[in-house]
Parts: C-alpha cells; structure tokens; sequence
C-alpha cells in the first residue's frame, strides 16, 4: 500500500529547505521534513533553493518523495497531482511517497476552486518532474563518459544500452544534486503516457479504512484546548451582552469572552474548555443580547414577491409576428455546503508566530484575514493543509481561521482547536444564492426557436449571474437576458459548479419544455440548435454534440417507455468541460420518484486518473441530483431556518441509482478539473424524465416539494 | 467529572469525564481514538458509528455513563492492519471520496456482513440507509460492500478495476 507521510496527529511539524539531503540526496526544491526542531527553528529564513520547483526530493536510498501542492477534499489531487510528477520523472508509482505541502510560495497555486488544481498544475508539475530526470540523465551520462543523449531512462534507473550500463535514481541523486538546472526540457508526448489515464487509488485511502488521523479535526497537540465561537444568527448581528459568568462556570470551561472589533472577524462569543464536549455544553448555556442589525428584515417569501417585481421590471421585447409564445418561471432556493466535517481549525500562537492547521481550500486567504485581523505578518504564520472533509466550495472563505486565530492569540503558548457545532454550521455557511428564471420564448411554425428572453434574479452578492454567452442563448440570435438583483444581507458565496448548479437546471428544462411545445423529439431538437450555436470562445458545440450523441447512445435514448417511466437528458459546458447526462426513473401513481439509471458522457481533455475522473462524476451528479430533489435553505427573520440533517435531508444509499455508467471522450488536450463539471446536468436530466414519466414540469427547487402524482 | 472503565477495541481504558459525555467525545478528545467522526450530533448523519457489543451503534447517542461493561469497537479496533475485507475493497475498488464518513460507512458495513455474509442490493440499501455520505460515493460503497463479501469466501482481488 502507499505510503504518505504526513498526520495533523503529529507533534509538531517543521520545514526545511535544504539544497540536498543529508545521506547525500538529490532535492529539487524544498523538502519537508517532521522532527522536534525548536518552533524558532523551524520558521527561520530558508537558504535560497537550488532548483526552480519544490515537488521532487530523491534520498541516496532511491527513496522518491513528491509533493501534493493542493488541499484534499475528495477531488483527488492529492493522488493525481504528484502522478503527473511521476509520469514525467519516470519513477514506478509504488516507488513515490506523496506529502502534503503546506502553505508555502514554492509550491505556486494552492487554490483548490473552481476546478482548477489540475488544468493550472498540469504544465508545472510536468516540467518539475520532467527537469528533474533531465538532472538525472545528465549525471548518469557524466559518471559514464557518454552523450546524454544516448542516455535513456527506465522507471527509476538511467540506462546506457550501448554498454549496457545502469544506475539507479538513488545512485545518482548526489551527483544530480550538484549539476546545474537545465532550461527548455522537454515534456513526454501524451502518446508515451503510461502512469496517466490509469486508476490509481487515493494514497491516503489505507489511512482512512484504518481511522488514522488526517482531517482538520483530527488535530491533536499536547495540552490543546477546544473552542467554540457563537454568532449571531441573524446576519451581521453583534453582540450586546452575554452571561459570561454563567458559562465560566460549567464544568470544564477554561475561558469565555466576547470578540468585537477585530477586522474580519464577526462579532461572537468564544468559549474555551477542556474538551469538545465541555464546551458545546457550555455553549447550549449561552445567552447573548444581540443587536440583530439590519439583515432581520429579510425572509425568503418576501424574496420571492420581490424578485417577481424587479423580472416584471424587465419584460422581453415583442416576439416576432407569427411567433407562439412559451413562458416559465423557474426557481431555485438556497442552498448550504454542508460538509460532513464541520468547520474547525487548530492554531497555538507563541513567540510571535502563529501556527496553524487548516483544512481549506485557499489557505492563503485564511492567511491573510489572520495577518490584517491580529496585525501578524504572513512569514509569521504557518499554515498546515490538512485533509478536508468535504468542501464543494466552502471551506474558501476561511471565517474559521480567522476566528481561531483571535483566541488562540488571546490564549498565548496555548493549542487550541475551534469546532462548530453542525448547528452553526448550517447557520453561519456562505450559502448557494437563490434565483429565478423568468424565460419568454417565440417558436415559429416549423418549431424553432426564434426568441428567447430571460428575466433573471439573484442576490446582490456571490457568484452565479447569468449571461447569454452560454446554451442556449448562443444558439438563438437576438436572444436576451436581463439580470436583476435582491438586496445583500444574506451571505453568499461558491457552492460546488457556482452558476450552472442552477442556471443550467433551469435553461435545460426549459429547452426540454420548448422541444415538447414545438412537438419535437428533445434530443433531436437540442442537436439541431448545437449545429445553429455560432462559435463562442470557450463554447466547442462539436465537442458538446459529441458527448450528447455518446450518452443518448448508451443510454439507448428514445425507448418506448410505458407510463410513469421517462429517459431525460441535458448537457453543459462547466469549467471547461463538457458534459451530457442521461436519467432513467421511474414515478410510482403516488408519485414516488425513483432513479433507475444514470448514464453520462464527458469531454474533459486528457485523464489524469481515471478512477478519480470516474469518481467526480458518479459523486456530482448525485450532488446535483441530492440538492435538487430534497434541499433547501429557508430564510426567516434574517437567519437560516434549517438547523442540521433532519430538516436538511441529503441523499442516501436507498435513493441512489443502482445503475452508473460514466463514459470519457478519449482526448490529448490539456485536462479540465472535474470536481465540478457533472454536476450542473444532473439535475435537468431527472426533472425532464419526470416529465417525460408523467407530464409533471418542475419548475421549483427542490423536487419534493412538488407533488408527483399521476393517474 | 466521573471515573469510567471502558472496554475498547480489547484494551480496558478509564476515562474521567461528565456523566453525560457522549462516547463519540470520550472516545476522540479523552482516548485520542479520532477515526470515529462528528457530522451531526443528533444521530441522523451515522459518521460516529462503532459497535456496542457487535451491534452498530450512534456514538454521538451513547452516554458514556450507558456503556457499562459493553466491548466497544471502533474503525481503529476494525482491523489496525487494514486487512478486513471491506478495507481491503475499499482500497481495491478506490471507494473513499473526501473519506470523512467511511468510518462509520465501514463499521455498519462490517456489521452487515456478519450478519448476512453476501447481502443483495435491496439488503445493502437498507442496512446503510442511516450512512450519509456527502460526496455521494453510493456507487463505489455499493461496489465496495459486494467485493468485501467476495473477498471474504476467497475470491481473489480483481485487476484495478473499479466498475
């Protein structure tokens, strides 16, 4: 089994860069290392690197270690990023141990958002790889007398075949590790991949079957203390007053004060005591006067009377003469992250340092708010990436390292681990905007589709606007949206594909509702408007057409079905991929909905692991599906109204699909992320076999909040 | 505080915490047994499931004052070595996502298993129903429960396939 080298249950970890190992190695960068050296130590001023990247570190043994840049939240990277390494290096996976780097300029982009990690570390991490066994070639062809070029490697060994002559990696890394840097190497041709495209399973996969500690709130340090941090639930609240004394003396309770004031970090009540459950006790006894602000005024029904006026404010233009009108309204509510891990973070501050351990996913920005919040320069905090669990966009913001850090500031030389609570995490996330769709089309008589309007409204803040570059404005001349925007208050921020997740449920179900008014087949209908769709930067409606032809085939598209079942379909194009998703359910007469079969085609470029491509999006598409059949954030009075699992249901084991089939384009262009691209076509897909199944359009999020009866 | 003698995964350990300090807290901040996990609290999410006796139990709703002489067993206690069918399938079939609910997937699935060696679809549905996994990784745990069970009667490992 794989080894990794890296567990928050660790002491203390520290970090060295070195020009070369100690038993004579060769380290291109900067190698990672855990010990017991003093914390001073450990942040002293690194010697300048040797070596243009950080990612590879070769010991005299043969000992082949590669860094993981990005944070692990499902998505993979963990394994997929240091095998693009490999794949260049010419090591034999089983020969490489994978550490997570930590927060640290070496290592380049370590956001992992928006289904970036890959496309931006592809060419990066190919040349780190690359470079270093040019390092090696050269070394060999020096100790041999001989060309480099007549030098070749062969997984983890140079080899001269002219006198058949061969050395190890580990043979070579001293006198790699003196040669200088090589510029302009060159890169594989994809063709003579062998490690990429193959499955490789998560190297941390034997820690997490065993319980091994990895994620955030697994941290452990010798004489931590646990927080929590209370807001206000009304957003923007501040607090006026709260029973402190009472709450200092539940049993266990170290410490409880008030944070105000402190830039970036929301008004709230710590609470620190000698374990969790000490002080979630004592946080249940916790009475606070708010000032609830302004935000109290919003509620989710007024929203809904409000975004009916600003669409009426924007009309579609008239229709074409001869033109039938189709209209409909779409809505979808707001969403929450709900991480199976609860937001945390462990920090201690000590001799002017803070260090911390931080399961996110831009670390940097949890960074930054420590650093203009406590008035603590960047080189003076250290930020470790745990394992996260779970992040579909959540853990960007950071809020929890910010919050941490201004306790454990307070509680100088002491550890301390900052837990939400699931309550405040449903309470306090950076939720998944509302939106309406408000859509006016014109068919003419053969049925195509002559104008199309859409009257859009969202929130003032977060991401998820709409625009008529996508599908299928770019297919319709002429076509229009008109986007409008609620009051802010209501925080808001990047939930898992921001924008298509609902953007494209709607336009595709109002796609299929046009190809069923114009009384055509859906699938020949969406085809005919790819071949219309002008060429849009970003937009190849060949590569869409072709994963839509690849699912619908597979899928067996246009079975007769009997009533109550239905085939539905839709594509997108999210992050750069392009997706087509097929379902297959089945609606009882009671109108309980099953999903039979979930068949999806993807165009994302070269695979860089095909058990983890496969993996992102089996688990999208049923995110997608489990958001739009069952989950929704209300708000009543300013605040979120749903407080955990029993009133935020997610999908389970018996609601999904027995049947995935998950088909990749094969391609040599560069790969796109895929944590993200699935999941926007899931949904469309099952709400349009449900109408196929039963005539039933749904046209509000989420689907049990309609009725699915037939007869 | 009170003084509680436990019997985890075959070790006798004395825990000093309040009466109603939930095991799934006794177990992560008192015994540094961190595998087993907080998703909910309240029972719904099964991310802290151990076995009480053999029988797949909420951690986060067992009082340490309720368990008494019970044998209690955790992910760490499944099989240290992670030679458990069901870890070695999890691993082979590549079953974990972002893996923060496989713990309490794998201790309900082991319980599952014991009972009903080579369950069908409709029996693993129902025996994991209580297991939410926010990736969604349904498919592979499906997959991963059935290759567990082949394991287990001497099937040898198939070559990396996940499907």
């Amino acid at each position: 089994m794989k080894h990794t080298s890296d567990s928050p249950s660790m002491d203390r970890r520290h970090f060295v860069k070195v020009s070369a190992l100690a038993g004579g190695g060769l380290l291109i960068g900067t190698h990672v290392l855990f010990g017991e050296l003093a914390a001073a130590e450990s942040l002293a001023p690194a010697p300048a690197d040797f070596a243009p990247n950080a990612f590879v570190s070769i010991s005299s043994s043969g000992a082949v270690s590669i860094i993981a840049p990005n944070s692990e939240m499902g998505q993979g990277v963990k394994t997929s990023l240091p095998m693009i390494v490999a794949e260049e290096l010419d090591v034999a996976w089983e020969q490489v141990t994978v550490t997570q780097g930590d927060l640290n300029p070496a290592y380049g982009r370590q956001t992992s958002v928006g289904s970036q990690s890959t496309p931006a570390n592809f060419l990066p991490l190919r040349r780190a790889g690359a470079t270093a066994r040019a390092l090696l070639l050269q070394a060999a062809a020096q100790t041999w007398g001989v060309p480099v070029s007549d030098c070749t490697t062969e997984t983890g060994s140079v080899i001269h075949r002219a006198s058949n002559r061969r050395a190890t990696y580990g043979e070579l890394a001293a006198t790699a590790a003196s040669l200088t840097l090589p510029v302009n190497v060159p890169l594989k041709d994809p063709k003579d991949f062998r490690l990429l495209g193959t499955r490789v399973p998560g190297v941390d996969n034997p820690k997490i079957v065993t319980g091994v500690p990895l994620f955030g709130i697994d941290v452990q340090l010798p004489g931590m203390l646990y927080a929590t941090y209370t807001k206000c639930p009304v957003f923007g609240g501040k607090v006026v007053s709260a029973n402190l004394d009472v709450v200092k003396a539940r049993p266990g309770v170290r410490d409880a004060f008030v944070l105000d004031g402190v830039e970036g970090l929301p008004s709230g009540v710590a609470i620190v005591a000698d374990s969790t459950w000490n002080a979630f006790s004592a946080t249940d006894k916790l009475q606070v006067q708010w000032n609830e602000g302004a935000a109290v005024t919003q509620n989710s029904v007024e929203m809904a009377k409000h975004a009916e006026q600003l669409a009426s404010a924007t009309p579609a233009p008239a229709l074409p003469s001869g033109a039938k009108a189709v209209q409909a309204v779409y809505h979808y509510p707001f969403l929450a992250h709900a991480t199976l891990e609860p937001q945390n973070c462990t920090a201690v501050f000590k001799n002017g340092v803070m260090e911390m351990w931080a399961p996110s996913q831009i670390p940097a920005v949890g960074q930054g708010l420590v650093s203009r919040g406590l008035g603590i320069a960047p080189k003076d905090i250290v930020v470790h990436i745990t394992r996260l669990g779970g992040g579909f966009g959540r853990r960007g913001s950071n809020e929890f390292s910010i919050e941490v850090g201004a306790i454990a500031k307070r509680l100088e030389g002491t550890p301390v681990k900052l837990m939400w609570t699931r309550e405040h995490d449903f309470a306090h996330d950076n939720y998944r905007s509302n939106g309406w769709h408000y859509f006016t089309a014109g068919l003419d008589g053969a049925g195509k589709i002559v104008a199309l309007h859409d009257a859009f409204v969202k929130m003032q803040s977060g991401p998820g606007d709409m625009s008529a570059n996508g599908f299928p404005f770019n297919a319709i001349p002429g076509s229009q949206v008109s986007s409008s925007k609620l009051p802010g208050g209501i925080p808001t921020g990047f939930w898992r594909a921001p924008g298509d997740n609902g953007n494209v449920w709607a336009t595709q179900c109002f796609v299929d509702e046009l190809a069923h008014a114009a009384g055509r087949d859906p699938l020949s209908f969406t085809l005919d408007l790819l071949g219309r769709t002008s060429y849009q930067p970003g937009f190849d409606a060949q590569r869409m057409t072709s994963v839509l032809k690849l699912a619908t085939d597979r899928a067996g598209w246009g079975r007769q079905c009997p009533r109550g079942e239905g085939q539905g379909f839709a594509i997108t194009r999210t992050m750069g991929a392009y997706v087509a998703v097929v379902a297959d359910v089945v609606v009882s007469q009671a109108g309980e909905l099953a999903i039979k079969k979930i068949t999806a085609a993807v165009d994302a470029g070269t695979i860089i692991n095909l058990s983890a491509a496969e993996a992102q999006v089996q688990g999208a598409i049923l995110d997608g599906i489990s958001a739009a059949w069952f989950q929704k954030i209300t708000i009543e009075r300013g605040a979120a109204a749903q407080t955990n699992f029993d009133e935020y249901p997610m999908l389970r084991m018996n609601d999904s699909p027995r049947l995935m089939e998950v088909h990749f384009v094969k391609s040599n262009l560069p790969p796109t992320g895929l944590g993200e691209p699935a999941l926007p076509a899931a949904a469309p897909a099952v709400c349009n076999a449900v109408f196929a199944a039963t005539g039933k359009r749904i046209r509000t999020l989420p689907i049990i909040s309609e009725s699915l009866k037939w007869s | 505080m009170s003084k509680y003698t436990l019997n985890v995964n075959g070790q006798v350990r004395t825990v000093d915490v309040a009466s109603d300090t939930p095991m799934l807290w006794v177990l992560r901040d008192a015994l540094g047994l961190v595998g087993t996990k907080y998703g909910c609290g309240i029972g719904e999410c099964g991310a802290c499931t151990i076995h009480l006796d053999g029988t797949p139990t909420r951690a986060c709703q067992t009082q340490v004052s309720s368990v008494g002489r019970k044998s209690v067993t955790t992910i760490e206690g499944l099989d240290p070595a992670g030679k458990h069918p069901l870890q070695k399938a999890w691993c082979e079939l590549d079953v974990p996502q972002c893996g923060y609910c496989q713990a309490g997937q794998l201790m309900t699935a082991a319980a599952l298993l014991k009972s009903n060696p080579h369950p069908n679809d409709a029996e693993i549905d129902r025996a994991m129903g209580g297991n939410l996994c926010r990736c969604a990784s349904y498919y592979r745990i499906r997959s991963g429960i059935k290759r567990a069970a082949e394991l287990a009667s001497g099937h040898t490992p198939v070559e990396g396939g996940s499907r």
